[in-house]
């Protein structure tokens, strides 16, 4: 209770100290609140205004999405997964089915995603009846696109920023890259069917004993993504990822 | 025209009806027996009651609204907001749902003054509202020693807790009984002793003389001023509100005495705590400030405003005050209230002998 003043010497605490400055302070506080309005917020009524920049549940923009599965590999609770889906526009495809009640809102998928297909929305609301209703089918899953929703990861050197370099986003170029061993190579074709982003073309490398055309991947490293379905796909194990310094 | 005049009129108009009713059935002889003056004084006597029972009940109800509320500004939030206009039938819906609570006796609880211990602490203070006028038409009963029975009606209530303390048989209603019965011995005497300046003054323990006293002359809270500050804070030891809620401190004793009461006995007895907010509050009105007096309104409803501003103190303070420690409320009751109140008591000696007042 004691307080030691600036002199150094103990006081104790006086009727003031806990009677007149409470009321005092209470009584300033009741005034404001009565004349203007409590901080509370009537919330299924009225809602706090969001940040622009504000994380909710991510979102799928389906034209933009090539099924790579990227965000299904970075998501770290592992809520994402990739199904087959139907749809008159685009036929066949695969795109990312997310359990909510899983996620935790971190954006990686968003931020990984090479295509921007994937965003991150301002809805919070996502409490359903059951858990079959929190699974969104890629379909559900689809968000309006507005500018400000799409996350990117950024890179910047601090020496740089002092040198007035901004932020800037990674190319391609910095990316893992697959590699072909071609001594394992049967030239089956497997990865330029499974590639999302078409950017392995099947070249004729040679003719073999019996008089049948050798291919080979070639792959295109502009337009590649770094998703790895290549190699997952590949039946002999020809192909890894190289990590490009 | 007073209550007693206007709850008669409407008794001998129904109790006509009544007769006529009777009288066209043949039964002459009770419709005899209900016309006579005593049967109709008796019901005149109930109707008023049960007049005065909901008046005190709509008060204490505006009052926990009212305590919901303004708590509520104090810590800039917004009180109860969603059942009714302004949340006000909010009570009514946590009455309800008091209501329909099983009512479970302990098994080691000593059972009948268990189940006595709230209906002494609900009638005493529903008792209290029969002395206490609402203006000098608006009353129940005028009674000579109207201030000396609110103070005894009141005294009752640490007898019940205390019983109700030690019949719960757990030990947080045992201390919190206990507190109780330590808590009277601090602060009865210093208010005692605040309400005698007013009384001198005024000359009468009669409640509305005492009104017609300050009505004559000024506000007691002028030249009692001291009384009036030591009389606030007994009064709020009176009616154990925070800071003085020892018997039921929330955050030391679960519920203190109640801790093992549930159901409606919970509800009702929430709301004696509320007649008697109503109660302390009344005689803090009737005493120092002017009673049903005040411009233009009626005068009973002059006499509930100053009611409710009384009680807004009560709920500033519990919005801004500490609860005290036991042996605290004894030093404040004894070495503080006690000489203050004697101050007090020689101004009024002072103020009457000279004859100012």
């Amino acid at each position: 209770m004691a307080e030691k003043t600036k002199k150094g010497k103990k006081r104790t605490p006086k009727l003031s100290c806990y009677v007149f400055r409470p009321m005092y302070a209470t009584l300033k506080e009741t005034v404001r609140a009565t004349v203007h309005r409590p901080d509370t917020v009537l919330y299924p009524w009225e809602k706090l205004e969001l940040p622009d920049n504000y994380r909710g549940r991510p979102g799928l923009v389906i034209e933009r999405c090539i099924g790579c599965g990227i965000c299904m590999r970075i998501c770290p609770t592992g809520c994402i997964e990739l199904v087959e889906v139907e749809d008159e526009q685009h036929g066949k495809m695969r795109r990312p089915q997310m359990n909510i009640g899983r996620c935790m809102m971190c954006g990686y998928c968003a931020e990984y995603c090479p295509k921007n297909a994937m965003i991150v929305t301002p809805e919070y609301e996502l409490a359903a009846y059951t858990r079959q209703d929190l699974i969104y089918d890629p379909f559900e899953l689809q968000h309006e696109y507005k500018p400000g929703y799409e996350v990117s990861i950024v890179e910047v050197l601090p020496s740089e920023l002092k040198r007035g370099v901004g932020e800037k986003e990674p190319g391609r170029e910095g990316k893992d890259r697959p590699e072909l061993s071609d001594a394992k190579c049967i030239g089956c074709a497997r990865c330029a069917k499974i590639c999302p982003a078409f950017a392995v073309e099947m070249i004729q490398v040679g003719v073999s004993d019996k008089g049948k055309p050798i291919k080979r991947p070639k792959f295109d490293f502009s337009k590649c993504v770094g998703c790895e379905q290549c190699v997952e796909n590949c039946p002999r194990d020809a192909l890894t990822m190289k990590e490009v310094l | 025209m007073d209550l007693y005049q206007f709850t008669e009129g409407i008794v001998s108009w129904l109790v006509g009806i009544v007769n006529w009713l009777l009288n066209w059935l043949g039964f002459h002889g009770l419709a005899g027996w209900l016309g006579s003056p005593d049967v109709i004084k008796f019901l005149t006597l109930l109707g008023e009651s049960i007049v005065l029972l909901a008046v005190g009940f709509i008060v204490a109800i505006t009052m926990i609204w009212q305590e919901r509320k303004t708590l509520g500004r104090l810590m800039d939030r917004r009180g109860a907001m969603v059942v009714g206009p302004a949340g006000y039938f909010q009570n009514i819906a946590d009455g309800l749902k008091t209501l329909l609570k099983e009512y479970i006796i302990p098994e080691k609880a000593d059972k009948t003054p268990y189940n006595w211990a709230p209906v002494i602490m609900i009638g005493s203070s529903i008792l209290l509202l029969v002395a206490i006028p609402l203006s000098d038409r608006f009353y129940m009963t005028d009674l000579d020693i109207g201030l000396l029975f609110i103070f005894a009606v009141f005294s009752i209530t640490p007898f019940a807790i205390l019983l109700g303390g030690w019949a719960s048989n757990n030990k947080y209603s045992l201390i919190g009984g206990m507190r109780s019965a330590a808590q009277l011995i601090s602060y009865e005497i210093p208010l005692l002793l605040s309400m005698v300046g007013v009384v001198l003054l005024a000359g009468s323990l009669n409640v509305g003389e005492i009104v017609m006293a300050q009505e004559n002359s000024v506000w007691f809270i002028i030249p009692q001023f001291i009384g009036f500050i030591v009389f606030m804070i007994a009064i709020v030891a009176e009616v154990e509100r925070i800071p003085f809620d020892l018997p039921e401190a929330e955050a030391e004793l679960v519920e203190g005495w109640w801790t093992e009461y549930g159901g409606m006995r919970f509800g009702l007895l929430m709301l004696a705590e509320y007649f008697r907010g109503y109660a302390g509050a009344a005689v803090a009105v009737l005493l120092f400030l002017g009673g049903w007096n005040g411009p233009f309104l009626p005068p009973e409803l002059w006499f509930l405003i100053k009611v409710f501003i009384v009680f807004f103190v009560f709920i500033w303070l519990r919005g801004s005050l500490t609860r005290v420690r036991i042996d605290q409320i004894l030093n404040i009751g004894w070495k503080r209230l006690l000489p203050l109140a004697m101050v007090n008591i020689v101004i009024a000696v002072a103020i009457k002998t000279l004859g100012w007042i």
